[in-house]
C-alpha cells in the first residue's frame, strides 16, 4: 500500500459512520448509501495520490458522495414522475449528529441474526473491511461479504419500525466487546482490537444518546472490564482470575473513565437496568484495593437484583460465586448444585470450574478434581484448558480401581457387537464421560448420576432417542456388573406417529421468528408447496423456474407462492447452479458428499434433513407449549391443510 | 493501541488567536466523542530536571537553552494503527500550523 492509500484507509475508518449515516438519511437505503460512499472513496483513490489529502477529507468525501446521491435521487424521481420540477435540492443538506445514531439503529435491527448485526455494524460504523471483520469474528472473508450482502438486502426489503430500539444497539456493542474480551475459541484469551472497536462505538453512542442511563452503564462496564486486560493473563498466556490479578496493572485511566460513565448513569436516575447493575458490580471490584477488600455482600446483593432482570443460567452462576464469597463456600455450592441440571449449561465449562473451586474449599477434593477435569474437557480455549488441567493435577487422587473413562473405552472395544450398535452406544457413553468426568471411579457411579445426565442432556429428546440411550446404559451396566444403573431413568412411551399440524395462530408465530434467510425460505417453501421435506432439500438452483414459481423434481413439479418467491430471490443471490439449500460450513474431506451435493460457487454441501430438522426444532422450541419444538413435517402438513380448506 | 503525543514548544510560534481556540475546542470534542482522546493537557514551561547519580539526586530548574526540545503539551490517544495516528496528527497540525510532535506507543 502506498502512503496515500494508507491515509485514505485511515480517513475512511474515521469518517465512514458520518458519511454513510448522512447518505442513508437522503436515500433511505443503507446498501445504496454504502455504495455511494464507496464511489466517493474510489474518487479519492484516484485524486488524492496526485493532489494530496485535502484539509478536511471527511467533508470532501461527503460532498462527492452527496453529489452522487442527488444524481441518483433525480434519476429515480424522473423515472417515477417524468417531471424534473419535483426534484428537491439536497445540496443544502448538512450532516447531522443524529445521522450516526440512526445508522446504528439500522445496523442493529433485531430482524437480523446477532452475528450479522455485529458484522454490519463493524462494516458501516467502524469502516472495517470484510477481511478485517473476518479476522475479528474468526470466519472467512467470503462468509462476511455474503452475510453483509444478505443483511443489507433484508433491511432494504422491509419497512423500518419508527421506534428505534436502543437495547438492540447496546446488545450488539456488548456482543462485539465480548467477542474480543473473552475469545470463545482459539489460543488467545483476548482480541484487543475488537474491544477497542466496541469501546469506540459505546463512547460514540454515549455522546449521541446522553440521556440513556443504560448506555452509560454499558460504557462503564466495558471501560472497567477493559481496564483489567493487562492483568488477565499471566506470562504464559494463562488466565489469571480476578482475585489473583495484580491490581497495579489495572489501567487507572480506563477505571476513571468507567467511574465517570457510571456517575452519568446515576445522575440520570431511574431503576437500574442490567448494564448499570453489571457496571456497579465491576465498580465494586475496581474499588477494592486488594482482593480481600472486596465487598462481596454488596456484590451478592447486586447479583440478586440482576438475576431478577436477567435470570439467565450464567448470571445465576455468577451470583452463586458471589454468595459463596459472601456467605461461605457451602452457600455457593448449594446454589450451583441447583444449576447442575440445567440443560443450557450442560457444555458450559465454567459450571464445573466454579463447582470444582467451591468443592475444593469445602474439602471435597476428589470431586473437585473431577470437576476441574470435566471443565478442561469442555473449554475450547487452549490457555484456559492448560490452567484447568494444572488445577486438577494439583489435587492428588486417593481413589483406586478403573475409572469411568477406562471402562467406557473397554466397553466400546468389544468385538461381539456390530458397528451400528457400537456407534449408537458410544454416543451415550461418551456423553456420560463428558458430563461426569472420565476420571470418575467406576465404582462410585450411581443411578442418580445417570438420571442427572439424562435430565440435562436428553430431556427434550424424542421418546425413541431417550429409550435408545436408556438401552445403551442398561447394556453398559450389565457388562460392568452394575445392574440398576438405569434405575432412575423411566422408559418413555412413544407418541402416536401422526403429529398434529400447526394451527394458524402458531403458524403466525413461526413466521414472526427472527431467523436467517435460508431457514425462512425453506419453511415457507415447505408450507406453500406441501412437498416432502426430502424433495424440497434435493432442489437445485438450476431447477427453479422463477417466473412460473415452480421447479421440476423428477416427473413432478413443486410449486410455491409469492412469499417463497420473494425469499428465493434473496437466497439464491446470484448463484446459478448447485444445491438450493446449503449447509453452514464446507464439508470436511472425510465426509465429502457427492459432486451434485456441493455448491460449485461456495464449496458448501447440501443442507441435510437432520440438520434442517434440528434448526427448526431449536427455533420453534420457545413457541411450543410443550417445549419440544415443532417438526418440518408438521409445517408441511399445515400447508396442505390450509390448501384443502381453501380449495 | 495507545500513543502518547507530545508537542514540542517553539518560541517563535504565533500566539494562538480566538479562531484557533474554537477550532481546537471542536477538534478535542470530536476526538473525545469518537472515543479517541484519552487525556490531554498543556505543560508548564518552567519544568524541573532531575538527575540521579550514584545515590544522589540533583534538581535543576528550567527552562532550557533549546526551547524546542521541551514539551509544551501532550495528548494520550487510543487508535487502531499508525495510519490513523498520522491522520489525527495531520488534522491537529492543520489547526495549529507548523510545529513538531514526538509520539511514542504506550505499552501495557
Amino acid at each position: 500500500m502506498t502512503d496515500a492509500h494508507r491515509a485514505i484507509d485511515a480517513v475512511w475508518k474515521l469518517e465512514a459512520a458520518k458519511i454513510i449515516g448522512g447518505l442513508t438519511r437522503m436515500v433511505h437505503d443503507v446498501g445504496l448509501a454504502e455504495e455511494l460512499a464507496q464511489d466517493a472513496l474510489v474518487a479519492a483513490l484516484e485524486q488524492w495520490p496526485r493532489s494530496g489529502v485535502p484539509d478536511n477529507p471527511g467533508a470532501w468525501l461527503m460532498a462527492i458522495a452527496k453529489r452522487r446521491a442527488v444524481d441518483h435521487i433525480r434519476r429515480a424521481r424522473l423515472a417515477e414522475s417524468k417531471q424534473a420540477g419535483l426534484v428537491r435540492d439536497h445540496d443544502e443538506e448538512q450532516p447531522r449528529d443524529d445521522d450516526v445514531l440512526r445508522l446504528m439503529f439500522i445496523t442493529c435491527d433485531p430482524v437480523l441474526p446477532a452475528r450479522d448485526r455485529a458484522a454490519l455494524t463493524l462494516r458501516l460504523l467502524g469502516g472495517l473491511s470484510a477481511a478485517e471483520i473476518a479476522r475479528a469474528l474468526l470466519t472467512t472473508e467470503l462468509n462476511v461479504t455474503q452475510r453483509i450482502a444478505v443483511a443489507k438486502r433484508t433491511l432494504a426489503a422491509r419497512e423500518r419500525s419508527p421506534s428505534a430500539d436502543i437495547t438492540a444497539v447496546l446488545e450488539v456493542v456488548y456482543l462485539i466487546f465480548n467477542e474480543g474480551y473473552s475469545a470463545t475459541s482459539g489460543d488467545d484469551l483476548m482480541r484487543p482490537g475488537l474491544c477497542l472497536e466496541a469501546l469506540r462505538l459505546g463512547r460514540m453512542l454515549a455522546t449521541l444518546a446522553p440521556r440513556e442511563a443504560e448506555v452509560h452503564g454499558l460504557v462503564a462496564l466495558m471501560e472497567i472490564q477493559a481496564s483489567r486486560q493487562a492483568a488477565r493473563t499471566g506470562p504464559q498466556g494463562e488466565p489469571v482470575q480476578l482475585h489473583e490479578q495484580d491490581r497495579g496493572r489495572w489501567d487507572p485511566v480506563l477505571i476513571r473513565r468507567g467511574f465517570t460513565a457510571m456517575l452519568r448513569a446515576r445522575d440520570i436516575g431511574g431503576t437500574p437496568g442490567p448494564y448499570v447493575l453489571q457496571a456497579a458490580i465491576a465498580i465494586c471490584h475496581a474499588q477494592a484495593r486488594t482482593a480481600d477488600d472486596t465487598d462481596w455482600v454488596q456484590i451478592a446483593n447486586l447479583y440478586t437484583a440482576l438475576v431478577r432482570l436477567l435470570p439467565t443460567p450464567v448470571v445465576r452462576l455468577n451470583r452463586a460465586v458471589a454468595v459463596g464469597k459472601a456467605q461461605g463456600p457451602q452457600a455457593g455450592l448449594d446454589l450451583v448444585d441447583r444449576l447442575a441440571g440445567n440443560p443450557a449449561l450442560r457444555d458450559y465449562h465454567l459450571l464445573p470450574s466454579v463447582r470444582g473451586d467451591l468443592l475444593e474449599q469445602v474439602g471435597r477434593y476428589d470431586e473437585a478434581r473431577l470437576e476441574y477435569e470435566r471443565a478442561a474437557a469442555l473449554t475450547m480455549n487452549a490457555a484456559e484448558r492448560a490452567f484447568l488441567v494444572r488445577r486438577a493435577a494439583s489435587i492428588v487422587p486417593v481413589t483406586s480401581g478403573p475409572t469411568l473413562g477406562e471402562a467406557a473405552r473397554e466397553f466400546l472395544a468389544r468385538s461381539d457387537l456390530d458397528t451400528a450398535t457400537i456407534r449408537s452406544y458410544s454416543q451415550t457413553v461418551r456423553r456420560l464421560c463428558r458430563a461426569l468426568g472420565e476420571r470418575l471411579p467406576l465404582a462410585s457411579l450411581t443411578a442418580d448420576h445417570v438420571a442427572r445426565v439424562f435430565a440435562t442432556a436428553w430431556q427434550g429428546a424424542a421418546a425413541k432417542t431417550w429409550n435408545r440411550h436408556r438401552a445403551a446404559i442398561r447394556s453398559f451396566g450389565a457388562w460392568a456388573s452394575m445392574p440398576g444403573l438405569d434405575g432412575g431413568v423411566e422408559r418413555r412411551t412413544e407418541p402416536p406417529a401422526q403429529q398434529a399440524e400447526l394451527d394458524p395462530v402458531r403458524l403466525e408465530l413461526v413466521w414472526g421468528l427472527e431467523v436467517a434467510v435460508r431457514e425462512r425460505t425453506l419453511w415457507r417453501l415447505l408450507h406453500e408447496s406441501g412437498a416432502a421435506v426430502t424433495t424440497v432439500l434435493s432442489l437445485n438452483v438450476e431447477d427453479i423456474d422463477f417466473a412460473d414459481r415452480r421447479a421440476r423434481t423428477g416427473r413432478d413439479w413443486v410449486s410455491w407462492r409469492s412469499e417463497t418467491a420473494r425469499l428465493l430471490a434473496l437466497l439464491t443471490d446470484g448463484r446459478a447452479r448447485g444445491p438450493l439449500f446449503l449447509a453452514d460450513r464446507r464439508p470436511v474431506p472425510a465426509r465429502m458428499p457427492a459432486p451434485q451435493d456441493i455448491c460449485p460457487e461456495t464449496g458448501r454441501g447440501r443442507l441435510s434433513y437432520p440438520r434442517a430438522e434440528y434448526l427448526f426444532k431449536q427455533a420453534t422450541r420457545p413457541l411450543d407449549p410443550a417445549g419440544n419444538g415443532y417438526t418440518l413435517k408438521q409445517l408441511r402438513q399445515s400447508g396442505r391443510a390450509t390448501r384443502a380448506r381453501t380449495a | 493501541m495507545r500513543y502518547l503525543m507530545m508537542t514540542m514548544r517553539d518560541d517563535n510560534e504565533a500566539t494562538p488567536d480566538e479562531k484557533m481556540f474554537t477550532e481546537m475546542g471542536k477538534f478535542v470534542a470530536e476526538l473525545s466523542a469518537a472515543g479517541i482522546l484519552v487525556a490531554s493537557g498543556g505543560l508548564d514551561p518552567a519544568g524541573t530536571q532531575m538527575t540521579y547519580e550514584d545515590g544522589e539526586i540533583t534538581v535543576t530548574d528550567g527552562p532550557y537553552a533549546e526551547a524546542k526540545e521541551t514539551v509544551g503539551g501532550f495528548a494520550l490517544v487510543d487508535l487502531r494503527d499508525q495510519d490513523e495516528l498520522t491522520e489525527v496528527a495531520r488534522r491537529f497540525f492543520a489547526i495549529t500550523g507548523n510545529g513538531v510532535s514526538r509520539v511514542h506507543q504506550v505499552f501495557g
